[in-house]
């Protein structure tokens, strides 16, 4: 069944608050070349790409609520094994029905969420292109990297990646709030910032696509399973998934693309040191 | 010539030639053990290499770096650093190998990741190499960062370096080729 590529596409779509945090580094250095990587049109395809997934997130709401009730329901009436109850049968037949909605809407909605996600990566493969592989050597790379402008004090913002609680059309609003009117941020490795994104981006598009691709599959199984009043297990796990995804429930905690650790020298300098 | 003309000379030769094998090195000078003691380990070893030991010099190297592992100090970056200064002083290497040795194990940065052409052109066609070359480095680094100079942070900043300039170089490289990955990408997938 296609389900599981629908939960694969949830740690792309986690990537996307994770891009929109990261961003908030976007006017963190005054010099150098990395500063360019995010430029005003890149920020405006993470807004955008928030919009997109605000859209998903209020169309996906109600429908989940009523899975979620409908779930229990199934649950608390002692459904599980109960074949042949007849009303089991109609609580799970409705249960589909419901899901099948909410793959409708995911359906609707995912064209919107990857053409947000393919013009973010575009616009950052350009920018890569240009400033840290056309108009950047090995070692200024090597350099950026290492934040050689240091010393620059941490601001309060919001964890990178993890256990938010928050919406996520909340954290790329957020993101972009900060982003927008803060410019004076920490000094931190944008290189990686956008390395990982646009890495993220490549792989999030081509999951939407072929998730896109599946839909229509898993909704004609739904359709099938509803002649047999069936509850997959993959039902439930999608709902969650999408739940996680959406409105930061249970979130997993994914690796965070830290610059390097604020260590300072030691004092001895060596004349001979690059 | 009379027979004592003849062993006088023959004597006299004899003296020359022992006494121009003096100022050559032997095998005891330039391979005795070397001190525990790491300032007089490298003393030793710079008044050997003076004798005519260059030869030896990269044996000598990484014995200091294993004395200095049995004494690991902050300070020892700065001992090496003055060693190999001296080295290049005496001509036994040049600056440019004193500082690749020196960065290759005391510096966060990365000898193996550096160059003066843009990223696309230089590092994406041996993206590979580089990371190959870079975990070899990282390897001397635990050696001169941890164990030498007992400064994990600064190993563990070369580390998160490592890792980052994979992402980067990556990201990077496949932005170069218009997002696709590149030859040498391919290639080791294929491996």
């Amino acid at each position: 069944m296609s389900i599981p590529l629908v939960i694969n596409l949830r740690p792309r779509l986690l990537i996307l608050l994770a891009m929109a945090l990261l961003t908030t580094n976007a006017h963190a250095t005054a010099t150098g070349p990395v500063v360019r990587l995010f430029p005003t049109t890149v920020l405006e395809d993470i807004r955008e790409t928030g919009q997109a997934a605000e859209a998903m997130e209020n169309s996906l709401q109600e429908v989940i609520g009523r899975l979620d009730l409908q779930q229990q329901l199934f649950s608390e009436s002692l459904c599980d094994g109960a074949d042949g109850d007849q009303g089991c049968d109609r609580i799970a037949k409705q249960l589909g029905a419901t899901y099948l909605e909410m793959l409708n809407i995911m359906s609707d909605g995912l064209p919107d969420m990857e053409r947000a996600v393919d013009s973010t990566r575009r616009s950052l493969e350009k920018r890569l292109r240009e400033e840290l592989g056309q108009r950047t050597t090995p070692t200024m790379l090597q350099n950026t990297l290492l934040g050689e402008v240091s010393a620059t004090p941490q601001t309060v913002r919001p964890a990178l990646r993890g256990k938010s609680g928050i919406r996520l059309s909340g954290r790329f609003k957020q993101y972009y709030d900060l982003v927008a009117t803060h410019n004076n941020g920490p000094s931190q490795s944008l290189a990686v910032v956008a390395a990982d994104i646009y890495l993220d981006m490549e792989e999030a598009s081509m999951l939407i696509a072929a998730t896109q691709q599946e839909i229509s599959r898993a909704a004609l199984m739904e359709q099938l399973n509803q002649s047999f009043g069936l509850i997959t297990p993959e039902m439930s796990a999608v709902v969650s998934g999408v739940k996680e995804i959406l409105f930061g429930e249970a979130m997993t905690n994914a690796p965070i693309a830290a610059p390097p650790n604020a260590v300072g020298e030691t004092d001895f300098v060596s004349p001979l040191a690059m | 010539m009379s027979r004592i003309t003849i062993s006088a000379v023959f004597i006299t030769a004899t003296l020359v030639l022992l006494g121009a094998c003096a100022t050559q090195p032997v095998a005891d000078v330039c391979t005795g053990k070397l001190p525990g003691n790491l300032d007089r380990a490298i003393s030793e070893v710079e008044h050997r290499l003076r004798q005519g030991c260059d030869y030896h010099f990269n044996a000598y190297f990484t014995s200091l770096l294993a004395i200095a592992a049995e004494n690991p100090d902050r300070d020892n970056p700065r001992r090496f650093s003055d060693h190999l200064m001296n080295v290049q002083a005496d001509g036994v290497i040049s600056r440019r190998q004193a500082s690749a040795l020196y960065n290759r194990f005391f510096n966060v940065k990365f000898v193996s990741f550096t160059g003066d052409y843009n990223t696309c052109a230089q590092a994406c066609p041996v993206r590979t190499q580089i990371l190959t070359d870079m975990r070899a480095e990282l390897t001397d680094k635990e050696m001169g960062l941890v164990k030498v100079s007992d400064d994990p942070e600064r190993f563990y900043r070369a580390d998160n370096l490592f890792l980052e300039a994979d992402l980067v170089l990556e990201a990077t490289c496949r932005a170069c080729q218009g997002g696709r990955p590149s030859p040498d990408e391919l290639a080791s997938r294929n491996r």
